[in-house]
């Protein structure tokens, strides 16, 4: 079998970009994804059921529907009523966002109920309000908890992102299928495509590990 | 100081505290024994309202807990809670642990809050432990740095949970040691404990409750020497 590297080295400037916006895709659903996930986090913890209610719903909704849907539906249904015509890296941020938050979303319930309940009495019976006990005694010991599944959750995003490739979004994936089609050949292009999503999921395990010795030895 | 006045608490149907009529005065102490489940825990958490009340009153400083227009947080920085099992931070040094709250609550500055937290290590003989982390301590160190921690809000009641019951036997003395301390320096304190010598020698009044009721209560030499209820005696004959 003959191997055609001038494929790869003609599209590199391609997959280059292409890694680029799929390095972008991943850091906007990872940053935008905790924070409306620890919205919804604390929201599904409420002990009001009304409260409650929306926020399980969420999870429910774009923990248990595939993101291929929902990329599809946020880019043909939900963006284009404001904006025309739509732009995929808009839609697929805000689809890999939403989706990440859910997951996020239990991560931090999770974390944060994991904390020995001892841990809460302390602090109130210390005369801390709700938020401080929160602030400065369950989170930071909560956060740590939550390195592990974030770190997966991130790796799980930043391959997730590959699926934009279906709306057009001009990420890796996008440009490995750009070459496949261009050249009819299909190892060439996407044996690049994974090795590099290989070295960028490896960095980010790298990258959680070594946040979690930090904290560790702290 | 604290006055309670018919309390009860339930969990569900369970009915665990069924009318409970308590006061304390200044500087007392007060020794609660019993057996488990007779609702001495429970009855002790529901006077900082770490479980809320189901009916009657509980008066701490004059104010009402049971009332909704209370602040519980103003009431709690004035009681102090020590718990059978420690429940220290242990993201923070030791120093930091007694700091935490004076410093936040309080709104006391970084310097002062250190200093005085060192007085208190000292009086509980763990001045040298100030940067350490509560992993690295024995079990009666934790618990008496969890006695300082609540020292360091000027409490005027301490409340102690079972605070030897999670200890290994050689660790109990030197916990006791500073609550006897504490007793003889004017604090007042309520003690749930199966430290029978603890409240004879400390004990104002020592309390026999069961099944949620105060069975009886009387100074120790005499409730120990001479319990008037068949269910005291037999409680005492087991544990004596």
């Amino acid at each position: 079998m003959d191997f055609r590297t001038d494929i790869i080295v003609d599209y590199m400037p391609f997959f280059i970009k292409g890694t680029l916006l799929t390095l972008g895709l991943s850091l906007a659903g990872i940053f935008i994804g905790l924070i409306l996930g620890l919205l919804i986090g604390l929201g599904k913890m409420s002990t009001n059921k009304l409260v409650r209610f929306p926020f399980v719903w969420y999870v429910n909704f774009f923990r248990g529907t595939p993101l291929l849907v929902q990329i599809l539906l946020i880019h043909f249904g939900i963006v284009p009523l404001f904006m025309s015509p739509s732009n995929p890296i808009v839609s697929a941020i805000i689809a890999l966002s939403l989706n990440a938050s859910a997951y996020i979303a239990e991560i931090f319930r999770a974390g944060i109920q994991s904390i020995d309940k001892g841990q809460m009495e302390a602090a109130r019976s210390l005369g801390m309000s709700h938020v401080q006990a929160m602030k400065l005694v369950i989170l930071p010991q909560a956060v740590k908890r939550m390195i592990p599944p974030l770190g997966n959750e991130f790796i799980v995003l930043l391959k997730d992102s590959s699926l934009a490739a279906i709306i057009a979004a001009p990420e890796l994936m996008y440009w490995g299928r750009a070459a496949q089609g261009q050249y009819i050949r299909v190892w060439e292009p996407y044996i690049t495509v994974a090795a590099i999503y290989l070295v960028l999921t490896l960095s980010l395990t790298y990258l959680m590990n070594y946040v979690e010795r930090r904290m560790k030895t702290e | 100081m604290i006055s309670v006045k018919n309390l009860k608490k339930s969990f569900g149907d369970n009915e665990v505290l069924k009318d409970i009529s308590l006061e304390v005065k200044p500087q007392e102490v007060v020794v609660v024994i019993g057996p488990s489940g007779s609702g001495k825990s429970t009855f002790i958490r529901c006077l900082n309202l770490l479980e809320s009340v189901t009916g009657g009153h509980v008066y701490v400083t004059g104010k009402d807990l049971t009332d909704k227009k209370t602040n519980i947080n103003e009431i709690r920085k004035e009681v102090g809670m020590v718990f059978q099992h420690f429940n220290l931070f242990p993201h923070k040094t030791i120093l930091e642990n007694i700091t935490l709250a004076p410093m936040n609550v309080r709104g006391i500055k970084k310097q002062e809050a250190e200093e005085k937290a060192m007085v208190l290590l000292k009086k509980v003989g763990l001045a040298d432990k100030a940067k350490a982390y509560p992993d690295s301590l024995s079990g009666g160190q934790k618990q008496r740095v969890a006695i300082a921690r609540a020292l360091a809000m000027e409490p005027k009641v301490m409340l102690f949970d079972e605070p030897t019951s999670a200890l290994d036997p050689e660790m109990v003395g030197e916990v006791l040691e500073v609550m006897k301390q504490l007793a003889k320096d004017g604090m007042t304190m309520i003690v749930v404990t199966h430290e029978m010598g603890f409240a004879r020698e400390v004990g104002d009044r020592v309390i026999f409750m069961d099944n949620g009721y105060i069975v009886e209560e009387n100074e120790p030499v005499e409730l120990f020497s001479n319990p008037q209820h068949e269910r005291t005696k037999a409680f005492l004959s087991k544990v004596l």
